[in-house]
């Protein structure tokens, strides 16, 4: 095992450090920029209505006429630059073994060493769980330090930010497992990589979708709850109430909406956006009631634990061809 | 006892042909040729021996082991030099050294910088700037620096230069000098003649031979030149049975023979010969004969 992690250490380093570097960045300027053009975001759905729906499909909930520190916040954990870093590294790196290695020939090599193929899936495994957990923390890092530079309001709450880096580690999970099963089917490492990407971005414009129109369920748009979160604003925690400071005071709401409450869709069962990974992904709500999304992770483990496992016996079962 | 040893081993790829009831037994200390045309088996044989593929019928083992369940263990005294190598391009003969030498818990750099040094391989050269031959001798390098008890390498000649190739042969031989045992498969068939003690011979997913070299040069036919003093006299000769006519040009006749020369030479001496040359048995032909047997040849 030592060898193999050494071989994918040796191999992987490089990008995961410009990923951790990069997703580092991007949370840091996030920090930073966001609280000033979601100040002024009330303008914006003014002028073009079609935002709203757009940025509520990203939080999981409506945020409103005026966006709050914790809505801000939470913008940053969906940021599709984000969400894209973290994808794009999973998805290259769930798709090296066994289809990269297939493609390039190089799995005659891997596999003509003295290791199982369970083996060599495990060391991916673990090298995909830390490189995972290394962007995340980098991404978190640069999130922290940033925030020195804007006000005590805007800071991230530990315990909430935990909750939420959980969730997000939950769904990449989920989509390195599927990305891992594809692979596992495949010999074209190109192939894998675009059905992976097919689906996410599947999921995720099926999540938009889900704002517009959705077949199975009908929505109410401005409900005034969160999904299984009793009560209204008054009964939110102060981080979600808690206005944005200074700077972009002018545009933002001392409550969470203008008329004092955050309103979600109200999910009445299956809907559209249920078969997207998104909807199991929602940091508005956790910033805002303040609870772990134990069934969200929940369900994003058991797709990935399922996912991982039947990769991992494909893998093991399979002919390897290389010629 | 046997190293390898295969029962009906049949491997199919859909609906295209793969490999149909191969039967080997490769004892210890054998170099074992595997010859046969483009896409006739070989391939797909040593595959299915590695556990890279799964068998669709039969068995193949090494050691008295399954080849595709206890592949692992198998690999710890076996060595691959794949036909087509392909090695990630930030590797060097050094790192790979180390990276096998940490998965086969051994120290292969003592080995594997000798035989670098015999194959004139620099240690810190990238995969990405070698060409393919020093490709193929990092490869060798890396099947042979632990000393396995066999080695199975597909077409291990073909990028190397003639004075490599040479280098390959006496390090196998070497090998076999030591008890352990070779696999080797080719279609270039002086190097299987020059190197092998046992040849077998794949041809459209069957083996159709599996001898000795000896008995194979036994079988082998000689190329006989024979001048006689003009060109009726070669017209009108009567040659005896054991020998084939292949071409008569004017006073010169080229003949094949198989079997022993001594009753050439018998038959020989009665008549007025002008000139005579004996070839050596010539597996070259013999081959040729099992290599292009058409299915009308076949079936005769």
């Amino acid at each position: 095992m030592r060898g193999l992690l050494t071989k994918i250490f040796v191999e992987v380093r490089w990008p995961v450090l410009l990923f951790g570097l990069g997703m580092s960045l991007i949370m840091g300027l996030l920090t930073m920029l966001l609280p000033k053009v979601l100040g002024d975001i009330h303008r914006l759905f003014e002028r073009m209505s079609f935002i709203k729906p757009l940025i509520t499909a990203l939080l999981g909930v409506d945020p409103g006429e005026r966006m709050t520190a914790g809505m801000s916040q939470a913008f940053l954990w969906v940021h599709p630059t984000v969400l894209t870093l973290m994808w794009v590294h999973e998805v290259m790196f769930c798709t090296r073994v066994p289809a990269g290695e297939v493609d390039r020939g190089t799995i005659d090599f891997l596999l003509s060493l003295p290791v199982s193929r369970w083996k060599v899936f495990m060391a991916e495994t673990i090298g995909w769980l830390c490189s995972g957990l290394f962007i995340l923390v980098s991404g978190f890092s640069g999130h922290l330090l940033a925030s020195v530079f804007v006000r005590p309001e805007m800071r991230p709450a530990m315990l909430t930010t935990f909750y939420v880096m959980t969730n997000l580690f939950a769904v990449y999970l989920a989509v390195g497992g599927f990305a891992f099963l594809i692979s596992a089917c495949s010999d074209r490492r190109g192939r894998a990589t675009g059905v992976v990407f097919a689906v996410l971005l599947a999921s995720f414009l099926l999540n938009f979708l889900a704002q517009f129109w959705d077949p199975f369920t009908a929505t109410t748009p401005t409900s005034s709850v969160f999904p299984g979160i009793p009560g209204s604003a008054d009964a939110l925690p102060e981080a979600a109430v808690n206005p944005l400071p200074g700077f972009m005071r002018d545009g933002l709401a001392d409550t969470a909406s203008s008329s004092g409450q955050i309103s979600v869709p109200q999910k009445t069962g299956f809907s559209l956006a249920t078969i997207s990974v998104m909807d199991y992904y929602r940091p508005a709500i956790i910033i805002q009631s303040g609870k772990f999304p134990a069934a969200d992770v929940g369900l994003l483990l058991a797709i990935a634990v399922v996912t991982w496992t039947l990769a991992g016996i494909i893998f093991r079962r399979r002919s390897i061809c290389t010629v | 006892m046997s190293v390898i040893c295969t029962k009906n081993l049949s491997r199919q790829y859909g609906g295209r042909r793969g490999i149909q009831d191969v039967n080997l037994q490769i004892g210890e200390g054998e170099i074992f040729g595997f010859l046969g045309p483009n896409g006739a088996g070989k391939t797909t044989t040593i595959r299915l021996l590695l556990g890279f593929l799964k068998p669709g019928s039969g068995s193949a083992a090494i050691f008295q082991r399954d080849c595709w369940s206890d592949s692992p263990e198998i690999k710890q005294y076996t060595g691959y030099v794949p036909g087509d190598v392909r090695l990630y391009p930030w590797l060097t003969t050094r790192k790979a050294l180390r990276i096998v030498g940490k998965i086969r818990n051994q120290d292969l750099m003592p080995e594997g910088g000798r035989l670098a040094e015999r194959f004139r391989l620099e240690l810190d050269l990238p995969v990405r700037k070698m060409s393919r031959g020093n490709r193929q001798k990092v490869a060798i390098v890396l099947a042979l620096a632990h000393r396995p008890r066999l080695a199975i390498l597909d077409e291990p000649t073909s990028g190397l230069d003639p004075l490599m190739q040479d280098t390959l042969c006496q390090c196998l031989r070497e090998m076999a000098n030591e008890g352990r045992t070779v696999v080797f498969s080719s279609h270039t068939l002086s190097e299987v003649e020059s190197l092998c003690d046992r040849v077998c011979m794949i041809r459209d997913g069957r083996i159709v031979v599996d001898e000795s070299l000896e008995s194979l040069k036994k079988r082998a036919p000689r190329q006989i030149s024979v001048m006689l003093p003009d060109s009726a006299a070669a017209a009108s000769i009567s040659w005896p049975d054991f020998m084939k006519v292949k071409q008569i040009r004017g006073s010169f006749c080229h003949l094949e023979m198989v079997g022993p020369s001594p009753d050439f030479l018998r038959w020989a001496a009665t008549q007025d010969f002008r000139d005579v040359t004996i070839g050596l048995p010539s597996l070259d032909v013999l081959f040729r004969e099992f290599y292009d047997l058409s299915p009308s040849a076949e079936s005769e």
